[in-house]
Parts: C-alpha cells; sequence; structure tokens
C-alpha cells in the first residue's frame, strides 16, 4: 500500500535514509525512533505536506507528487498526536467531518455518512457520548474520537502521530490493541509513531526503527528484541 | 429537544422576531405613516405627497440599511473568526474598517472628484478593505495567540487612526464635515436608488460565502487536519479574506465604519445555537445580526425628538463588555 524508494527524508537536511520500505494493508507497524530522529518528519512525508529530499513515495503504486489533495484525502487519514476539544462541537459532528472528502460542494451529510460515522463511534464504544461537546470529553476519549474520525474517513491508510503521547497506561494498552485489530479486521495500513516500546512488543507490533547512527530506517520481517530496538534507536545498552 | 427539534425553533422564533422588528422599525419614526403610504411610495410613487416621500426616500432605505448591514457585518465577523480560529476576531476590531475609512479619507480629502461619485466612494472602501484584509491575515500568519492578533488590529486601527487624522488637518472644512458625518456610523445615508446596488453585492457575497462552508466547517479541526481532509488553505484563506472585505467594505460604504457588530453578533449566536456547524451559524448570524442592528436603530429612532446618538455609541456600549466577556471567560 505505501512504498517508500531511495528516499531521503527531512526538512534541508537528511533526517532519515530509506533504500526500500513497504508497508501492505492489513498490517500495523510502530515508528520508533529517538527525539529528533524524524519521525514526524516522515508521517509528513507520507500525508504529502513536505516533499521528499530525493527518492520518492508511492501510494497503491501511484507516486504520491502526483496524487491530487481530493483523492489524497480518500487514500490517507491522519491523526494528530493531540486532539483538545472544540466548545459545542458534538462528537457525531466532529466524527462526520471525516466524510468530507466525500460529500457535496456544501458538505451536507448523507444518510450514508451518518450511518458510516456512528459505526465508527460505536467501534470505539462511544455511543453514549455521541451528543456531547468534544470539549467535555476525557483525553481518552477524545483520542478514540479522533481515530474514529479518521476511520470514519474511509481511507486505506490511516497515520497517527503519538497517538499514546497523552494517555495514562490502560488507555495506552486498550488503544495499541485496538489499532492492531482495526489493521487486520478492516485491511487498512497503520502506521503509528510512538515510544511505547514495551507495550509494541507486548501486542507484537512489527517496528519501523529509525537507526540512530547510521539514519537507516530498519524494517524487520521478525519482530524485533528490546535489546535490539534500545540499541539501535537509542544507543543503550540494556 | 433534539438539536435538529432547536434549530428549527430558534429560526422560527428568530424569523418572526425579525419580521416584527422591521415592522416597528418602518413605523417608530417621528412622523407618523401608514401602511398604505408604504405600499404606494414603492407602486405608486407619487412625489407630491410627503407621507410617501419620507416612506421611501427615508424609512424604507433605513431599514433595508439596517437589515443588510447587520446580517453583513456579522457574517463577515463569523467568516473572520472562523478563518482566524479566534473569537476575537472581526471586521471592525481586525482593522478591515479601518482601511475602508482611510482608503476613503484619502480620496475625499486629498480631492479626487472620481471617489465623490457613489461607485468612486464604493471602490475605495472595498479596496481599502481588501488590502488591509490581506495586511492582518499576512500577520495571522505570524501570530498564534488570539489576544495578539486582536491587539495587532487594534494597533493598525490607532496607526491608521492618526494617518487619518493628519489627512482632515490639512483639509477644508466642507470636506472635514462630509467625512466626520459619514465615520460617525449611520443608517440613513442610503438612498432609495443606491438600494439595488447594496442588494446585489449583498446577496453575491452570501452566496459565495456558501461555496465556502464546508472547508470552514473543517477548520475547527486546525489548519492541519483540515490540509490533509483534502482543502487548499491558501485559497479558503484568499476567498475568505476578499468576501469578508467585500462584505464590510461595501456596509462601511453605505453606512460608515460601525463597531463590534461583528465581533458581537456570531458570539451571541454561536453561545445561542451551540453548534460549530457554519450550516447554521451563517444563517443564525445573519438573523441575529439584523435584529441587532433594528433593535439599536429603533431606538435611535425613538430618541430622534430628544437628541440624536450615533450608531457607534450604541454598537460599543454593548460590544465592548461582550469582549471583555469573551477574553475573561475563555483566555483566563
Amino acid at each position: 500500500m505505501i512504498e517508500i524508494r531511495d528516499g531521503k527524508i527531512g526538512y534541508k537536511k537528511v533526517l532519515i535514509q530509506i533504500e526500500n520500505i513497504q508497508l501492505q494493508s492489513g498490517s500495523i507497524h510502530a515508528l520508533i525512533g529517538a527525539n529528533g530522529a524524524g519521525k514526524s518528519t516522515l508521517l509528513s512525508s507520507l500525508t504529502g505536506e513536505i516533499e521528499l529530499l530525493d527518492g520518492e513515495v508511492l501510494i497503491a503504486q501511484k507516486n504520491l507528487k502526483t496524487i491530487s489533495d481530493r483523492v489524497r484525502s480518500r487514500l490517507i487519514a491522519f491523526v494528530e498526536s493531540s486532539f483538545s476539544g472544540v466548545e459545542f462541537l458534538a462528537l457525531e459532528d466532529y466524527v462526520l467531518l471525516g466524510r468530507s472528502p466525500y460529500t457535496d460542494t456544501f458538505g451536507r451529510n448523507t444518510r450514508e455518512d451518518k450511518r458510516i460515522a456512528n459505526e465508527a463511534i460505536s467501534l470505539f464504544g462511544l455511543d453514549k457520548y455521541r451528543n456531547t461537546y468534544t470539549s467535555k470529553l476525557s483525553d481518552g476519549e477524545r483520542q478514540l474520537a479522533a481515530i474514529a474520525r479518521a476511520i470514519a474517513q474511509d481511507t486505506p491508510i490511516i497515520l497517527l502521530d503519538e497517538p499514546t503521547a497523552f494517555l495514562d497506561y490502560g488507555n495506552r494498552k486498550r488503544l495499541i490493541a485496538e489499532l492492531k485489530k482495526i489493521a487486520s479486521e478492516k485491511t487498512k495500513c497503520i502506521l503509528f509513531s510512538t515510544h511505547d516500546i514495551e507495550l509494541c512488543i507486548e501486542e507484537q507490533i512489527p517496528v519501523l526503527l529509525i537507526d540512530q547512527e547510521t539514519q537507516q530506517l530498519i524494517q524487520s520481517n521478525e519482530l524485533m528484541s528490546k535489546t535490539d530496538i534500545l540499541l539501535k534507536g537509542f544507543n543503550l545498552i540494556s | 429537544m433534539s438539536s435538529k427539534n432547536r434549530y428549527s425553533f430558534l429560526f422560527l422564533v428568530l424569523s418572526f422576531a425579525l419580521l416584527l422588528f422591521m415592522l416597528v422599525h418602518l413605523f417608530s419614526g417621528q412622523l407618523e405613516i401608514n401602511l398604505s403610504d408604504f405600499c404606494k411610495s414603492i407602486l405608486e410613487f407619487d412625489k407630491s405627497n410627503t407621507s410617501q416621500l419620507i416612506a421611501r426616500e427615508f424609512r424604507i432605505p433605513r431599514m433595508i440599511t439596517a437589515l443588510l448591514a447587520g446580517a453583513g457585518l456579522s457574517l463577515a465577523g463569523l467568516l473572520m473568526q472562523t478563518l482566524f480560529n479566534n473569537p476575537l476576531a472581526g471586521p471592525y476590531v481586525l482593522g478591515i474598517n479601518t482601511g475602508s475609512s482611510l482608503f476613503v479619507a484619502a480620496s475625499m480629502m486629498l480631492g479626487f472628484s472620481f471617489f465623490i461619485t457613489d461607485a468612486g466612494l464604493l471602490l475605495t472602501a472595498v479596496v481599502g478593505a481588501i488590502v488591509f484584509g490581506f495586511i492582518i491575515l499576512v500577520f495571522s500568519l505570524f501570530v498564534r495567540s488570539h489576544v495578539a492578533l486582536l491587539l495587532i488590529g487594534l494597533m493598525l486601527g490607532s496607526f491608521t487612526g492618526a494617518i487619518i487624522t493628519a489627512i482632515q488637518a490639512t483639509t477644508s472644512a466642507q470636506q472635514l464635515k462630509a467625512f466626520t458625518m459619514w465615520t460617525m456610523g449611520s443608517l440613513q445615508q442610503t438612498r432609495f436608488d443606491q438600494l439595488p446596488v447594496f442588494l446585489f453585492i449583498f446577496f453575491t457575497a452570501v452566496i459565495l460565502t456558501l461555496f465556502l462552508i464546508k472547508p470552514l466547517n473543517a477548520l475547527v479541526l486546525g489548519e492541519r487536519s483540515t490540509e490533509i481532509l483534502g482543502f487548499n488553505l491558501k485559497r479558503l484563506r484568499v476567498l475568505t479574506i476578499l468576501v469578508t472585505a467585500i462584505l464590510s467594505g461595501v456596509i462601511t460604504a453605505f453606512c460608515g465604519p460601525i463597531a463590534f457588530v461583528g465581533l458581537a453578533v456570531p458570539n451571541m449566536t454561536k453561545m445561542l445555537f451551540k453548534t460549530t456547524s457554519q450550516h447554521i451559524l451563517l444563517f443564525g448570524t445573519m438573523l441575529m445580526g439584523s435584529l441587532f442592528l433594528l433593535f439599536v436603530d429603533t431606538i435611535i429612532q425613538l430618541c430622534e425628538n430628544h437628541f440624536l446618538l450615533p450608531l457607534n455609541v450604541f454598537t460599543s456600549i454593548i460590544g465592548a463588555p461582550i469582549i471583555i466577556f469573551i477574553i475573561i471567560k475563555r483566555m483566563a
């Protein structure tokens, strides 16, 4: 689904070098690397917000650069690391905004849009908050709501920037398990950046690791051990 | 009550109130004019009939002007608040009106005869609003804080005000008087024969706005998410500022700079409707804006026998406390 070929990623200065990475639909990967290693930059390169310094990103075999905004919005959803909620914006309306790529010129939601949005809300057990203002939800609920919006966007690819950063331990674990389930059940290609190495190992999530020394992005077919991750990603010997 | 029923109920009440206010406003002048004179003044106008003349040349234009100016300024305010994601934005406080004032002052008092015509005044006011609209747009790209943007807008206003004063100091008494009258803000300057132009530009702007609803709705998610949902942010910014500037420029040309309406009304509307949906807010804000100006101007009309209050006295008395309230509630 996502392929990066001979990619050099960064703003002006190269942060990550990628020979060839392929992420299939139905798979989930955790993007792990030290602060400043370029996790967010890589995600921004995959959403098309910044261009590669070299090489290319292919989305469903098409060069990302040649994909129009409208088509791209039906291929890639993105979840920011925090959503602080908005007064008077009810959860259902928030999730419905994820349907924007499919609505008419005036943004009117059809019955089908509502069905899809509510299905995404149910997926996370948020039904009882449908009419609650997003500003009144807890951090954990809001993060789930943000992912529900990405699901409602109905894209084959979902990228998440540190979705667990502002959550407590229980919510982190639940969220990662939920993402894994969604990837396989809905055959989505999910990539999320995170510092929760232990949780990813526990949940058996494959890792994309930014090697601190060589700036290479490492994708291993087997699950990486914690020792490997700490050594290559963080220069730590455990 | 479900939110859908609630919106319908509110729209029904507001529309009814608007109709009522329109009638009260029409009939609340010093001279009593009956309904048939109003009808005749439009359908079979007789110049020699004083009642009809007053109805046609004063009452009707003034009522329509209140309707359009209230709705238009509030809509402009809503657009700016949504675009900048800032409840403290509005065409007056962010200096868009000031742009119109500066350009009108320069053209009126530095004496280009073209600019004394209707078309000239309209054009200068709109161009001034557009220029200042883009200045504030550029500032908004660098300033993240809501209050900071408000301060920049106010400073822009002070700065421009100083230039206008300097122009005034060097001008003849007659030109000065015309300009000073204009800056007081008034709904009485529009003539009957100017209404078609006013209506045309107003409705053009409203129709353009309908096409901005969808991306503006998404903006509540933040600029980044809006772009990822496939919207072109640059185009959205430029179009929104253009529509805002056209609305506030035209209204400023006809009525002079009117303070605070654009800031206060959208905030009141949001509190009443309790939604962020631009579909609802767009029409709600326009209704509320018309109601607000009709209400204020009816009071002014009723007091006219005793004393003449400028419009801005009222809008400021109501508007300024609302700003303080928002700052305390949202920022503290």
